[in-house]
């Protein structure tokens, strides 16, 4: 997967190098988009407006084949969150039973 | 994905409906150890549980329809009902709290001195910070529609702007009402003009919270370049929400503010 992460990465070096072109994509005939963006020397407005848009990267990198479900597509940082919502769910669920357990005890007088 | 005959949406696998249930599960015990052991651990754990839920599962959708293209038009159709059968709920929510009001009000009890405003209750004067508050959301309205109009000429400068226009009027009309929350000479504990007063505004409150936020997050996206001119989904169902709230807020005013003066 790191590999394949690194391949992505290595693609879009080298197609920012090749400078900005339309959104035709030069490999996987997969990969599609919603509607075509501007091309940069489309506008006449100043070239960037509080940054410059990443879309078309990240629609490559979330239209990569691999079987990969959504939620993790995006690697490392994606498995760190996951991993701690499911620790604090899976912990949280049993710290709640355990309490509404000893909720439940009758008060002794 | 790659070979779908169909155009609908058939989403992978994901842990959030789960994540989000056990929050639920988590927030709502948690009350109640709250209530009865004075330990708020359960409950900030589900609240902790529940912000990372939304994160995660809206995250996603906007990874599927904006990066994927997976919201194509019959699963757009699909989200607009959604938002629109959503927005209808809250409107019952409200209706039920309307409902409260008009019940205590019309017919005010001996108890309360037979009168509405009860016997006691300096209520807020309708013409004050309350019509500043109906001015600022009136505005918000405009400035909304203002974004909605350059996002789909393509102007991004302007619908960066107008939408920050109109998230900071939300903000200012959130501060202006803490203000006077903070002020007013009478509290929810205040019978039933407190109850139903406190009720009502403050989950109207809420609500304009949530819709700062949505709005905020649009904001963001717009100036990520997520919306095209034909296809912004995300921040139509906001600016929905975002008058649903304007319009809640009118009846407050007139109801509770301005008759129940």
């Amino acid at each position: 997967t790191q590999i394949l992460i690194f391949n992505i990465f290595v693609n879009l070096l080298v197609n920012f190098l090749q400078g900005l072109r339309s959104n035709i994509p030069s490999e996987s005939p997969t990969i599609f988009f919603a509607t075509p963006t501007k091309l940069v020397s489309e506008s006449n407005a100043p070239v960037e407006y509080m940054g410059a848009n990443k879309v078309p990267d990240l629609q490559r990198i979330f239209q990569a084949s691999e079987e990969i479900p959504v939620h993790l597509k995006r690697g490392v940082s994606d498995r760190l969150l996951y991993r701690t919502t499911m620790a604090l769910t899976v912990g949280g669920a049993l710290y709640c039973l355990v309490a509404l357990y000893i909720a439940a005890q009758p008060k002794n007088k | 994905m790659a070979h779908q005959a169909h155009a609908y949406h058939m989403v992978d696998p994901s842990p959030w409906p789960l994540t989000g249930a056990i929050a639920a599960l988590l927030m709502t015990s948690g009350l109640a150890i709250w209530f009865h052991f004075h330990s708020t651990v359960l409950m900030t754990l589900g609240l902790i549980l529940l912000l990372l839920t939304m994160y995660q599962w809206w995250r996603d959708i906007i990874r599927e329809g904006t990066f994927q293209g997976h919201h194509t038009p019959p699963v757009q159709k699909g989200l607009r009902y959604g938002m629109i059968l959503f927005i209808t709920s809250e409107v019952f929510f409200f209706l039920g709290f309307f409902w409260a009001f008009y019940h205590s009000s019309l017919a005010p009890t001996p108890e309360l001195g037979g009168c509405w405003p009860p016997t006691g209750i300096t209520p807020l004067d309708p013409f004050e910070v309350p019509l500043l508050n109906t001015a600022v959301l009136l505005a918000s309205g405009v400035t909304v529609t203002w974004a909605h109009h350059s996002i789909m000429e393509g102007e991004r400068k302007q619908a960066i702007q107008s939408l920050t226009l109109t998230i900071l009027l939300g903000l200012y009309f959130t501060a202006l009402q803490a203000t006077e929350y903070y002020e007013a000479p009478f509290t929810i504990a205040d019978g039933v003009y407190g109850s139903t007063f406190f009720v009502a505004t403050g989950f109207h409150g809420l609500h304009v919270i949530i819709g700062s936020t949505f709005l905020a997050v649009c904001l963001l996206r717009q100036v990520q370049y997520h919306f095209t001119s034909e296809h912004h989904f995300g921040f139509e169902a906001a600016a929905w929400y975002w008058h649903f709230v304007d319009v809640v807020w009118l009846f407050l005013y007139v109801s509770i503010y301005w008759w129940g003066s």
